[in-house]
């Protein structure tokens, strides 16, 4: 095996592809780790369901493109296929998430802490088997090779390398819904609110602010991207990759990468899935695909021991 | 006011304490020193450090330079409950009582670390386990009687949540002897109280000293209470003793005049 | 002078809801003391309280073992051992959880590791077949061990972050029992299989106490089972009544006034790891030798959850609660199995939510009726337009469906029960119904007044129609779909779960 591991080493062809699927697999984990990051840091909760919101956004996804017909023989082009799976998917999520909040975890507002975790798992294993019902435990696929004879797998070439049209759009797309949210976040009277709830709710529903429907335009936007990155998971995944038991392990690892960059910061989330998408797909390429979970969890426990507040988090200070 | 004889070892002696935080110096170069039976009193501005030094002094934080010395032992670089177990007890500012557990529980579980049996010996019931128990129970009561009738009879049982404000300051307090201390650190204990209760308060610290034989060291911004209780008041603004001495020289110093209302104040004064 | 409040007259105010400080709890209940929970459940929770805990534990420990000398149905006497071992489980568990307040998502991983180890000294896997009276304690102290590790990362993390750490812990646990048959390290030296890989380690070795082979399962383990729960039971009586009981409650409400009152709260939280750990190591070695082999997909996160609900619903930190909690859930559970008895359960929780939530009397009536008539009248004009679609039969078992007998009458006449869906494995109405049923009961929630109450006949009747064509026969998803909406719906109504107490959080 170091034999294979040697040649590896030195083969940069092979590099630069895992480089490539780990960017790519980390913008995933960076687009549902800001619904992580954005839903903790305004209600200081871990919101375990919004792993299963991405898995109803691949299927949503799934439904809509074998709905237009099927991957081999679509009814519409694809760009506009895409916009609608998207649109789909997207709102789809997003209207699950509000909904989730509203009718779980708003009656819970001032409930022990441990009130709300317990909720969501509950409405985690509610959408697992509600997905099981309703599409099958079988794995499925999009079978995105087959759309339009294969255009989106297409390679740009970047010098000796390529890379895959859908994985450029894929990166691409992350980068620019990372900026969308950063400037919302920022510069808009709901992203203000948003940052102040997330220091003292009480106060700023004093203020004026209507923190119920902030809130809900937190989950909105969360789980919207959520959305974004199911359909795009379903893009890039292989055959038989799609299970309504995907969202679990996703879902664990968005939320470290949240973790890892600081929670309730947007640019730590990005950065944090980014970090955790590459890790994992060189520990799959140079190690071992079998243990390459419990590597990447084993290097997440430790990382959460040693800086359990990220990148670019800031430390709380408590007045004793 | 009891004798203050400078012969003998402080009780309590902190030496050259500074700490920074970030880039603030919050302590610097602190002298202090409480002697056995003395009440002596912390006052200064808000932002004085003077909940810092109580931090300091039982483990919360460990101070850059300087030493804290119980009964002439060092007590720096140890966790909080063992400074607990030496014999430092403290109240807080903003009441951190165990509020889902009993009156009488809360003063119970104080007693931990006066206890000795294993773990083992509490799960067989075991006699060294069954006679602290019987004991634990005896002190509690007896610390919570300290404070007349208010935390006693079917109050024991009540959850502290249930407690009016005035007694749950009340019940902090009994738990903080509860744990045998030879000096107590009151941080702010008449604070939000009515001149009638803060009258209370001041009689109890009396009697705590004189009853109990508590040694105590007390934060406090309400001047009736220094004034009433204190042997000898310590004035701290930014982090630096500006005077020391009894209440009337503390209160007419000017830097201290300074401190709470302005240099113009001073000079009027 | 009195610095009180004045208090509400007695008997004047009603019964608190919710804890509120600074509130005078003994005489704002006052009014409780007299008028406390009615009828059934209030008498019946005011006895249990009044017992003595030993006695409790004799009449539990007397139904569970006298069930085995009752019956001679190999399956109801395996639930009881189950029902045991789950009840071992549950008070582990809310050791660390209930008493310290430390969320552990991990504590299943204990339970694996005993039982993976156990399998190891005692089976043929290594060939090695340690006698239980070694192999048992030395599983328990490894475990223990365990627990002090696995519980260390509490020094530093709290709330959620300690959570994850302890999930990311069960699944590199998972990881390792699915994937350990081809284990070398770092790519150096030999491979080992460790642990059997996803077929896991079969012929387990049974105990062997006194010479005798337990080997008559499951009645032999119904025994083993409430000897340890009895021991386990008396020891977590009195910790909880001593100081490290005390020491806990303290530091689960305020670590740092904790650690300041002389209580070592570092040790204290690995102490309840550890010893919530040791019980999952008794566990875990009995769960090895009542089945005779370990297997990884027993040790995961769905069962972790499972037991949460127990310790959940019974109350968190409440030792009779969890107990409690444990039996009621497994019982459902396994009811849920057959599709024959599961219906009871639905139709009575039904019922009871009813009974419960409507009221006045003529509401309630209003509504029954109107359920009735709805079902009826919906079952005749399906039936006039779509003759299949009332020919169906209902399930009564894993793949047998009848049209006869005295319920099935009744829901066929009730019910719209479409023919050749379960014949041909054609669900999808009842899919959709289901999708259409959750939406009407959060709208239900939502409306107020005569229009909920109208709403929720129609609710009622296409929930039941997806009970009876889709959900009560399909087990495998119907179970964790039941525990998930046991959770919901708990903590939305009930966070305290049956015993537990109303809790005051400074946040």
């Amino acid at each position: 095996m170091s034999g294979v591991l040697a040649f590896q080493l030195y083969n940069w062809h092979f590099f630069f592809q895992q480089l490539v699927g780990g960017v790519t697999a980390g913008s995933l984990y960076a687009l549902i780790a800001l619904g992580y990051t954005m839903v903790y840091g305004v209600l200081k909760l871990l919101n375990f369901a919004h792993g299963d919101v991405y898995m109803v956004g691949v299927y949503i996804g799934w439904f809509v493109l074998n709905a237009l017909g099927s991957p081999t023989d679509p009814v519409l082009p694809l760009v506009p296929l895409l916009l609608v799976a998207f649109a789909a998917s997207m709102l789809g999520c997003g209207v699950l998430g509000v909904a989730i909040e509203r009718f779980a975890y708003r009656p819970l507002r001032n409930a022990p802490r441990i009130a709300p975790l317990i909720t969501a798992i509950g409405i985690s294993f509610f959408l697992e088997q509600t997905a099981v019902l309703l599409w099958g435990a079988n794995p499925r696929e999009y079978n995105a090779f087959s759309l339009h004879n294969g255009e989106l797998f297409g390679f740009v070439n970047v010098g000796n390398f390529g890379i895959e049209y859908v994985q450029l759009f894929v990166i691409v797309a992350t980068v620019v819904l990372m900026i969308g949210l950063s400037l919302f976040v920022w510069r808009t009277r709901t992203g203000k609110a948003m940052r102040a709830i997330s220091f003292d709710r009480e106060a700023a529903s004093m203020m004026g602010i209507d923190v119920d429907f902030v809130i809900a335009v937190t989950f909105l936007i969360g789980s919207a991207l959520a959305g974004a990155a199911g359909v795009m998971t379903g893009l890039i995944s292989p055959t038989g990759s799609l299970n309504p038991y995907m969202g679990f392990g996703a879902g664990l690892k968005a939320f470290t990468a949240a973790v890892v960059g600081g929670i309730g910061n947007i640019v730590g989330a990005v950065l944090g899935g980014l970090f955790i998408g590459i890790v994992e797909t060189f520990t799959v390429a140079y190690f071992s695909s079998q243990f390459s979970d419990l590597i990447l969890f084993s290097l997440l426990v430790i990382f959460m021991l040693i800086r359990s507040t990220g990148f670019r988090g800031t430390a709380v200070l408590q007045k004793v | 006011m009891s004798e203050n004889g400078s012969d003998r070892k402080p009780l309590l002696e902190l030496r050259e304490l500074s700490i920074s935080f970030g880039g603030l110096k919050v302590i610097d170069r602190l002298d202090l020193h409480v002697n056995e039976h003395e009440i002596v009193s912390v006052i200064g501005p808000n932002g004085a450090g003077k909940t810092t030094v109580f931090n300091l002094i039982t483990g919360v934080f460990e101070p850059d330079v300087g030493d804290i010395l119980l009964e002439g032992e060092s007590l720096i670089g140890l966790s909080p409950h063992k400074v607990t177990q030496r014999g430092v007890a403290r109240t807080f500012q903003t009441l951190r009582l165990f509020l889902n557990m009993t009156v009488k529980e809360n003063v119970m579980a104080a007693q931990y670390g006066r206890t000795k049996a294993t773990l083992l010996e509490q799960m067989l019931r075991l006699p060294r386990a069954r006679r602290e128990e019987r004991r634990m129970n005896e002190v509690a009561e007896e610390k919570l009687g300290f404070f007349g009738e208010r935390l006693m009879g079917y109050r024991w049982n009540q959850p502290a949540y249930s407690l009016s404000y005035a007694n749950r300051r009340r019940l902090e307090i009994a738990r903080a002897t509860a744990t045998q201390p030879r000096i107590l650190l009151l941080d702010e204990p008449a604070a939000g109280m009515n001149p009638v209760e803060t009258h209370e308060i001041t009689e109890l610290i009396g009697k705590l000293r004189d009853e109990g034989g508590y040694t105590i060291l007390l934060i406090e911004h309400d001047m009736h209470v220094v004034e009433g209780i204190s042997d000898r008041v310590v004035a701290l603004d930014h982090g630096v003793k500006i005077s020391e001495g009894t209440f009337d020289s503390v209160a007419t110093d000017p830097r201290v005049v300074e401190a709470y209302l302005g240099t113009s104040a001073a000079v009027t004064k | 002078m009195s610095t009180e409040t004045p208090p509400p007259a007695p008997g004047s105010a009603k019964p608190a809801t919710s804890p509120q400080i600074g509130a005078d709890e003994w005489v704002q209940r006052s009014g409780e003391r007299t008028t406390g929970p009615g009828g059934l459940f209030g008498y019946a929770s005011r006895t249990a309280g009044r017992t003595p805990a030993f006695v409790l534990l004799l009449v539990f420990v007397g139904v569970a073992c006298a069930i085995p000398l009752l019956t001679s149905n190999g399956y109801v006497i395996g639930v009881d051992a189950d029902t045991m071992l789950y009840v071992l489980l549950a008070m582990g568990l809310n050791v660390a959880v209930g008493w310290a307040g430390l969320l552990d998502l991990g504590y299943i991983a204990f339970y694996g590791f005993a039982a993976y180890l156990y399998a190891e000294l005692s089976s043929g896997h290594y060939d090695i077949h340690w006698p239980t009276w070694q192999s048992v304690p030395l599983v328990i102290a490894a475990t223990i061990l365990l627990g002090f590790v696995l519980g260390s990362p509490s020094l530093r993390l709290s709330g959620d972050y300690l959570a994850i750490v302890t999930l990311f812990f069960l699944e590199i646990f998972n990881n390792f029992t699915t994937n350990g048959y081809a284990w070398n390290w770092l790519g150096l030296g030999a491979t080992h299989d460790i642990t059997g890989g996803p077929t896991g380690i079969t012929n387990v070795d049974p105990f062997r106490i006194f010479g005798r082979v337990l080997d008559n399962r499951p009645t032999d383990y119904v025994w083993v089972a409430a000897a340890g729960f009895t021991v386990i039971a008396v020891l977590f009586h009195y910790v909880n009544r001593s100081r490290t009981g005390r020491a806990w409650r303290a530091l689960r409400d305020d670590p740092l006034a904790a650690e300041m009152m002389g209580m070592p709260v570092k040790w204290l939280m690995l102490l309840a790891f550890a010893v919530g750990a040791g019980v999952a190591g008794f566990a875990g070695a009995m769960n090895g030798a009542y089945y005779q082999g370990v297997f990884p997909d027993t040790f995961t996160f769905p069962l972790l959850i499972t037991i949460y609900a127990m310790v959940v619903l019974g109350g968190v930190g409440s030792l009779g609660g969890v107990v409690l909690g444990a039996v009621v859930i497994n019982v459902l559970l396994e009811v849920l199995r057959t599709p024959d008895h599961a219906r009871w359960i639905f139709y009575a929780a039904l019922l009871i939510g009813v009974l419960v939530k409507v009221r006045p009397w003529r509401l309630l009536a209003a509504v029954l009726g109107g359920l009735v008539v709805f079902g009826v009248v919906v079952n005749q004009i399906v039936g006039e337009t779509w003759a299949r679609g009332v020919a169906g039969p209902i399930a009564v078992g894993p793949t047998s469906f009848t049209k006869n007998g005295f319920f099935a009458t009744l829901i066929r006449h009730w019910q719209v029960l479409p023919g050749n869906t379960y014949e041909a494995n054609d669900y999808r109405i009842g899919n959709y119904a289901f999708v259409v049923a959750i939406v009407l009961v959060l709208a239900c929630t939502v409306v107020k007044g005569w229009k909920r109450w109208t709403l929720l006949v129609p609710t009622i009747w296409v929930a039941a129609f997806a009970w009876e064509n889709v959900l009560i026969e399909q087990a495998p998803t119907t179970r964790p779909l039941f525990l998930g909406v046991v959770l919901i719906v708990l903590m939305a109504a009930r966070p305290a779960g049956l015993f537990g107490q109303n809790r005051v959080e400074i946040v």
